[in-house]
């Protein structure tokens, strides 16, 4: 059956809406997360609050293993999703710089919009600066787009490059995922132990 | 730690073990039985054999023969730039190759119809598209293009036109003389007398 637009069961012109409705439950669960805070989202590099990494983590493996039983019951067909392909050497910059930004501006691009929604100045001042910074990157592009484009693995999966299957794939991750959890769980108990800011269970 | 946490890793963790054991299955994208059933009684799969031998002859590019007989029959016999996918085969995977390629029409053909047509409804259902059958089959294809029967002479204009085209066929498939009618009746000329007066004007 899916997905949808590819296997023409809906037009093409669909994917605004869909996406307005994914972004609105996207923004939702940032929000409701506690993602509009900038000390929850930095705590991550002090080791007093992994908010950040136990939401994606759970969303990444709940999609996965969520896809592949989708998958196997012929409700998608997974070999029609679009995978994005991999530019190595940007992606290391752009992981960096990423996270520079979260450590020093508190946001991540997303998160800095649901702060600006619930009218958090710096939220507004990130979300704005966003903008600049894509407006330089678009501007100076030509600089360095033979960097940008250098180390092109294509559309590879992590799968196809080490030669495992997919379910394989997600199952590790399932248990690296829960490690995480439990190891973070104890750093942030030990870390907040001097904290009276924060109440833990 | 709460309780419900530890429930939720454990379940997310036994789904994700349930993923390694669950066996491989290949989605074949089929098609819907009514839709088959609609396409197979219809007739629009078929194309004649002019129209193959035109399509031959003209270069179309979008042209893919496929000859469903077996390699021996095959390597005796088979229309130009056809390729042989014999009929037990034609599950297999190394074939699967010719029959989706895109803006490509595959046209089937064997002795008959009958191979072909079954060829068809197979590929058709493992969800392939532009496919044909070649009415006829090479039977047809050794009656109609290769000796062609000339029409009575009371036939219409069409079926003459046909035959030509037939004709022309027949010697670019086979290399053959141009026949030269024999029986072509001399026309008298009959001219008009010179010096006649001139009739009429001012």
């Amino acid at each position: 059956m899916g997905p949808l637009i590819p296997n023409e069961i809906i037009t093409g012109q669909w994917d605004f809406v869909i996406a307005l409705l994914i972004g609105g439950a996207f923004g939702f669960v940032l929000e409701a997360s506690g993602f509009s805070s900038s000390r929850n989202i930095a705590g991550v590099f002090y080791g007093y609050n992994f908010v950040v990494l136990r939401v994606f983590f759970t969303g990444m493996i709940v999609a996965m293993v969520g896809l592949l039983y989708f998958s196997y019951m012929g409700w998608i067909n997974i070999d029609l999703v679009f995978v994005l392909p991999t530019y190595l050497n940007s992606m290391l910059l752009g992981g960096f710089i990423m996270g520079l930004g979260f450590v020093i501006g508190g946001f991540c691009p997303g998160t800095s919009y649901t702060a600006a929604a619930i009218g958090k100045i710096d939220g507004m001042v990130f979300a704005g600066s966003t903008l600049i910074g894509i407006f330089l990157f678009a501007e100076f592009f030509p600089l360095f787009e033979g960097f940008y484009y250098a180390n092109n693995l294509g559309n590879i999966t992590i799968g196809e490059m080490f030669g495992l299957s997919n379910e394989v794939i997600a199952f590790a991750f399932v248990v690296i995922a829960i490690v995480a959890f439990y190891v973070t769980w104890l750093i942030e108990k030990r870390v907040r132990k001097n904290m009276t800011e924060y109440k833990f269970e | 730690m709460n309780k419900n946490y530890l429930f939720l890793a454990l379940l997310m963790i036994f789904l994700a073990a349930g993923l390694l054991f669950l066996p491989e299955r290949h989605n074949y994208q089929q098609i819907k039985p009514q839709d088959l059933m609609w396409e197979a009684v219809q007739t629009t799969r078929y194309v004649t054999v002019d129209q193959v031998a035109n399509m031959i002859i003209e270069g179309d590019p979008t042209l893919e023969l496929v000859d469903v007989r077996d390699i021996d029959e095959y390597e005796k016999f088979s229309l130009k730039n056809a390729v042989n996918i014999p009929f037990d085969s034609l599950l297999c995977p190394n074939y699967q190759d010719y029959l989706g390629i895109e803006d490509m029409n595959v046209i089937f053909y064997g002795n008959d119809d009958i191979k072909a047509d079954q060829a068809w409804m197979i590929a058709r259902r493992m969800g392939y598209q532009n496919l044909y059958v070649m009415n006829g089959g090479l039977n047809s294809w050794i009656d109609c293009i290769i000796k062609p029967q000339r029409p009575e002479e009371t036939a219409s204009l069409s079926e003459f036109e046909n035959y030509e085209f037939r004709k022309g066929a027949s010697i670019y498939f086979t290399g053959s003389k141009i026949e030269t009618s024999t029986n072509k009746s001399s026309v008298k000329v009959v001219r008009r007398k010179k010096g006649a007066a001139v009739a009429g004007g001012c």
